[in-house]
């Protein structure tokens, strides 16, 4: 069963397309991760799926019900879109009861959920004097405050510091094992890598990729990155290797050998065998960031410039 | 609606924003009797053309009703105050962000409107009633001038009570105007501008000009509500065209909300 389904979703603001008929499911249970540059659609594509906008054409579904009429889902439906958003004066307390009472939330569920995001004994104090993690964790409250069984989370480590980033990370995955489905957004896949189960990436609206993070992760290609004893002998030893059939590559402070998976040991030996010694020799995998930026790279849209 | 209105009466519970609201209430009840009672010594009558403001004759100050002028005079002050609060609490959820929040707990969104109308009601009520008792410690500063108060006694209880209801129909009509512009432009501050400079500056010069109709235009309208109808307009009157105000005003902000995407 898909917790969310779209079908040729599309938003255009004047000119701008922000989303063109997108059409994803994403599957019940784990956390999501829904990537892509900015400027590519995934706060329109949450906005939508949330009922604060309007698609332009096409349809989607939430737990099962149409967008068409929000209030069928609203209340299973946690959310917190781009920055955390309260009452500055008002305390996280306070902050959390309003909601309640807006949610027809039993207001006992106010402790709970600052138990849940570890703001119990800071919860008296006006949110303007919290940190941005503090602020972030307080979002994240608001968003549970229902038990909700599908969070949106719409770049929820934004602006954090590393430790605020691992905290909120950790926070994620323990909503997941609780049984709920985390659907969270973000422009750098390398911070979903760790926390994903799925991920969807999409550019300038358009799907680039939907599937498992472990299918993703195959498209990561093995390669050795190598330099000779003597930086002047790079050009020479790259040229040998490759008229010697590798697939060679030149980089700024390296050479790599592309498609050479346990293959470290022979290439030392074709090296030396054509007179170089190596200093330096490494193999690897491309970064999921690589693989990344070679899907979403492309030439600069009109959509770069909405607020999407 | 319920809950929108108990979710609103929270948030409205900010203390700094109550004390500016009633502060700024009771600083203005004591400095209009002040400028009535320098008026009415110095000039012996009123109907100063002092924009939002509308002094009571000396005969109207030594009736029985005079003990609450002050309340009526300064209704477009007062109302002024009303509606920046109003577009203020309005603004906030966009300036805040807070709308998405709102929105996406509450899709229907016309129960947010319905809510923070309901809450902003129940704070004005208690803002018309600091006006009231503060405007009633303030009115010896008038007896002070030399006007006979001889007949502020002599029906006190109804003449306090029928003030405030008038002052508090005004208020509301200044609020949902506040509400309205704030909903529309989504800034307290162009919002408080907007009704700052109509008090100001737009009306008074409406009224300079000969002969153009002012009776209807909106700080007369509501000029006359707060002081329960004029010769030239009867209350009634007055307060079926304030009614149309906050109907319009509550339509207009209601489907502007209803329609608009939520990109704050």
């Amino acid at each position: 069963m898909s917790v969310i389904a779209t079908s040729s979703l599309t938003r255009r603001f004047g000119d701008v397309t922000a989303l063109a008929g997108l059409t994803v499911e994403l599957p019940a249970g784990g956390v999501i991760g829904v990537v892509g540059p900015n400027g590519s659609g995934k706060s329109t594509l949450i906005r939508i799926l949330l009922g604060l906008i309007r698609p332009t054409s096409g349809d989607a579904s939430v737990l099962g019900e149409p967008i068409t009429d929000p209030t069928r889902y609203a209340a299973r439906v946690g959310s917190m879109i781009e920055s955390s958003a309260f009452a500055g004066g008002m305390s996280a307390r306070a902050n959390l009861m309003s909601l309640a009472h807006l949610r027809g939330v039993q207001t006992s569920r106010v402790d709970v959920v600052l138990a849940q995001v570890g703001l119990l004994g800071r919860d008296r104090e006006p949110v303007r004097q919290f940190s941005l993690g503090m602020k972030q964790r307080l979002g994240i409250a608001m968003s549970l405050l229902t038990d909700p069984e599908l969070l949106i989370l719409d770049e929820p480590t934004n602006g954090l510091d590393p430790a605020g980033i691992v905290e909120v990370r950790e926070l994620l995955r323990q909503l997941a094992r609780d049984g709920r489905t985390v659907v969270v957004s973000s422009h750098l896949l390398s911070e979903l890598e760790a926390i994903c189960t799925h991920v969807v990436v999409i550019r300038y609206g358009e799907l680039m990729f939907a599937g498992p993070m472990a299918q993703l992760l195959e498209r990561t290609i093995a390669h050795i990155d190598f330099m000779p004893e003597h930086d002047g002998d790079a050009a020479a030893l790259a040229d040998a290797l490759a008229n010697a059939g590798w697939q060679i590559e030149r980089r700024k402070g390296a050479i790599r050998a592309l498609e050479a998976a346990g293959r470290a040991g022979d290439l030392n030996r074709a090296a030396t065998a054509a007179g170089f010694t190596l200093a330096h020799l490494v193999e690897a995998r491309d970064s999921l960031e690589d693989v990344f930026l070679s899907m979403t790279a492309g030439e600069t849209s009109a959509a770069a410039g909405v607020n999407a | 609606m319920s809950q929108a209105f108990r979710s609103e009466l929270t948030r409205l519970g900010q203390r700094r924003v109550l004390a500016v609201w009633f502060g700024l209430t009771i600083v203005l009840a004591f400095m209009i009797n002040a400028v009535m009672a320098t008026v009415v010594g110095q000039a012996g009558t009123g109907n100063l053309p002092t924009p939002g403001v509308a002094f009571p004759t000396r005969e109207q100050l030594e009736s029985a009703s005079g003990v609450m002028a002050g309340l009526s005079a300064a209704s477009s002050m007062f109302g002024l105050v009303t509606l920046s609060i109003w577009a203020w609490f309005t603004a906030q959820d966009y300036s805040s962000g807070l709308i998405r929040v709102l929105v996406a707990a509450e899709p229907r969104r016309w129960p947010l409107i319905a809510g923070k109308v309901a809450a902003l009601l129940l704070a004005t009520a208690v803002a018309t009633t600091i006006a009231a008792f503060a405007t009633l410690l303030a009115a010896p500063l008038v007896g002070a001038s030399g006007v006979s108060t001889a007949a502020w006694a002599t029906d006190a209880p109804r003449v306090v009570i029928e003030a405030w209801i008038h002052a508090y129909l005004a208020q509301v009509v200044w609020g949902v105007l506040g509400l309205a512009v704030a909903v529309l432009t989504r800034s307290a501050m162009v919002a408080v501008a907007i009704g700052a400079g109509y008090v100001l500056l737009f009306e008074p010069l409406i009224k300079m000009v000969g002969n153009a109709p002012s009776d209807w235009l909106l700080g007369t309208t509501l000029n006359t509500i707060a002081s329960g109808g004029t010769p030239s307009i009867q209350f009634g009157t007055a307060l079926g065209l304030g009614a149309a105000y906050v109907i319009l005003g509550l339509m207009l902000a209601t489907w502007v909300l209803k329609r608009r995407d939520v990109t704050d």
